[in-house]
């Protein structure tokens, strides 16, 4: 299946890429692609492109299927995903959100300096290891009741705080303020309780990952102020979702949804897409479920960053507070959200799928945390191990073309098997190590297929999304320590 | 015939499998989920269940019968190693599955598969006697 992909891609101007309603039968919309000219050859590799025209056919598509220019091979969707549709008159499809259910990207800011931290990075990052359950099968060192995981189920990151393990702050600093509405457990499954129980404050494995990182170029000072950030700044990213409390979510309602496309007489051209009208039993059922999932994984990045912070007071025998370890923000991209938005001088509101992009809602938006409502908010980009991360700020521009969003990483384009075999033979911690980073990961399987090679260069997907106008860019950090599942 | 290969995807991970029957062929797909998650893993067969799942149609059946055995895995802690499909037909499988739980120091586990995809997931006896199946997996 990793053939070239033929279909047409109309050039608008250097940064978009058109796919017409005219390329497939059932395609009630465009596709947009966002990328430049290099990135689009790329692009046409594999089967993204169809993914993006796949999508163009869910009932009640508003505005264009969009790919942001991190786009890869996904499934149902395609990774870079963004789809909105009408909430009275479209559907809802957990393949537009993915089993990773609000898999996510939390930064926590710190005062001290990389010439404080790197001596101590070895000693910090097998601290971290031992506090944070990590890898395939870990879990995690509290364990929680029904009752208590439905609370959190409900409340997210709220109820892990009230819990003794975050600050009362913390929560004005989290998308949804870490508690989206809508949860309701009714529509959880036994299944996905048992899955989750054990998994709520684990990191998991794969691509996840816990990062110190260097503040190394300041691109907008104003703002970078406004973020609390500057120069040789340590900061903490987190990348983590709903571990398997969210795979099974999705699973469940997969299954409920190949019913429901036949009950509602929908037809599509790939079975992962699979949805129901957002109004319909069915559409709400998910919906209340996958916002349950989204809430875990708020407590779940909440409760490791509690783990963090700690982890750091050992290492520096200094409080959390003195160390200045507020949260910067905390993003979801990989979720479904409901949200209000002008389409051709109208105000709708929208079921927003975002899969592998992150929200990137400009100033005034409502929703965003006080402090940076004048700026836009905070739009966290990880790289790949061996480079760097962007912090960027969310623009009007985006608000009128992408829903409010951004891309949400560096993007694969190297399969699993294919970095594995390149990276057979090498050591890559010293490979790394060399440039600087220090690694440990559970598994070197992981390092292998998680090679710097593997992935597409940061720094052009964020060209393209600054040049684009969808997010502007604040800060670049460098990685000196990560921690692998 | 191999039991199974896998399919490169630039994301996620693919298997194809073949069989001389259907059951062979729901057996196959289920070691080569395994083989992703560890290389080899049973030494001694310690845990022993039933599996019982229902679908829509054959690759309907395959998803949420992958699924199960990755739900068994994450619940139970269990590496599964011999899938014996007692009965099966276009809307059910049932099964008898054997392992061992697993213990991560002493085998070193590969990928967490998240979960089976029904992305271009497709069953089909190809001649007589020759079954083939494929299915991505999200890592």
């Amino acid at each position: 299946m990793s053939n070239i992909w033929n279909g047409p891609l109309k050039k608008i101007d250097d940064w978009r890429w058109l796919i017409p309603r005219e390329y497939k039968k059932g395609m009630l919309t465009d596709g947009l692609i966002f990328a430049n000219e290099r990135m689009i050859g790329e692009i046409r590799k594999d089967q993204a492109p169809e993914q993006v025209a796949n999508v163009a056919c869910l009932p009640g598509i508003v505005g264009h299927s969009l790919a942001m220019p991190d786009i890869h091979w996904g499934y149902g969707f395609p990774i870079g995903g963004v789809g909105a549709t009408h909430v009275d008159e479209g559907v809802i499809s957990p393949g537009g959100v993915g089993f990773d259910i609000n898999c996510g990207v939390r930064v926590i800011k710190t005062t001290l300096s990389s010439d404080e931290c790197i001596p101590k990075k070895r000693d910090l990052l097998s601290t971290l290891f031992h506090s944070v359950p990590s890898g395939v099968g870990s879990e995690g060192k509290i364990k929680f009741t029904q009752p208590e995981l439905k609370k959190i189920l409900g409340d997210g990151a709220k109820a892990i705080i009230q819990r003794g393990f975050g600050w009362d702050e913390d929560k004005l600093m989290i998308e949804e303020q870490g508690a989206m509405s809508g949860a309701d457990t009714t529509a959880v499954s036994e299944k996905a309780f048992e899955r989750g129980k054990s998994q709520l404050g684990t990191l998991g494995s794969g691509n996840h990952f816990l990062e110190i990182e260097t503040v190394k170029q300041i691109f907008d000072p104003q703002i970078a102020k406004v973020f609390g950030l500057y120069p040789d700044q340590i900061l903490i990213m987190i990348h983590t979702g709903s571990r398997g409390f969210g795979h099974q979510v999705c699973t469940d309602h997969l299954r409920v949804m190949q019913n429901a496309m036949r009950k509602y007489n929908i037809y599509l051209p790939d079975r992962q897409l699979a949805c129901a009208p957002f109004q319909s039993i069915e559409g709400q059922q998910y919906f209340s479920a996958m916002a349950c999932a989204a809430n875990f994984a708020w407590a779940n990045r909440q409760l490791i960053t509690h783990w963090v912070r700690e982890s750091f007071e050992k290492v520096f025998h200094r409080s959390a507070q003195d160390l200045g370890m507020g949260v910067l923000y905390d993003v979801a991209h990989n979720i479904a959200k409901i949200e209000q938005h002008r389409v051709n001088g109208k105000t709708l509101k929208l079921c927003v799928h975002r899969k592998g992009a992150t929200r990137s809602f400009g100033p005034g938006q409502r929703d965003l945390p006080e402090k940076y409502c004048s700026v836009g908010q905070p739009v966290l980009i990880p790289g790949d191990m061996g480079t760097g991360s962007f912090i960027l700020c969310g623009t009007a521009r985006a608000m009128e073309e992408s829903f409010g969003t951004a891309c949400h990483g560096a993007g694969r384009i190297m399969s699993r098997s294919e970095a594995d075999k390149s990276a057979r033979g090498r050591n890559i911690a010293n490979e790394l190590e060399e440039k600087g980073v220090l690694v440990m990961a559970e598994s070197n399987a992981t390092l292998r297929e998680e090679i710097p090679a593997a992935y597409k260069d940061v720094g052009e997907v964020v060209d393209v999304v600054e040049k684009a106008g969808l997010a502007h860019r604040v800060v670049y950090a460098q990685p000196i320590a990560v921690m692998k599942g | 015939m191999k039991s199974y290969e896998v399919l490169n995807h630039t994301a996620d991970i693919g298997i194809v499998a073949w069989g001389k029957s259907l059951e062979e062929v729901f057996a196959h797909s289920a070691q080569g989920l395994f083989y992703l998650i560890a290389e080899n893993p049973c030494y001694k067969l310690t845990f022993e269940t039933t599996v019982s799942v229902d679908g829509n149609d054959y690759e309907d059946l395959l998803v949420t019968w992958l699924n199960e055995l990755l739900y068994l895995f994450d619940v139970e802690q269990v590496f599964l190693c011999e899938f014996q499909i007692t009965e099966i037909g276009q809307y059910f499988v049932k099964a008898k599955v054997k392992g061992e739980t697993y213990n991560s120091a002493k085998y070193p586990l590969k990928h967490s598969v998240k979960a089976c995809t029904y992305y271009e997931a497709r069953v089909e006896e190809q001649k007589p006697d020759l079954w083939r199946a494929q299915f991505y997996l999200d890592i």
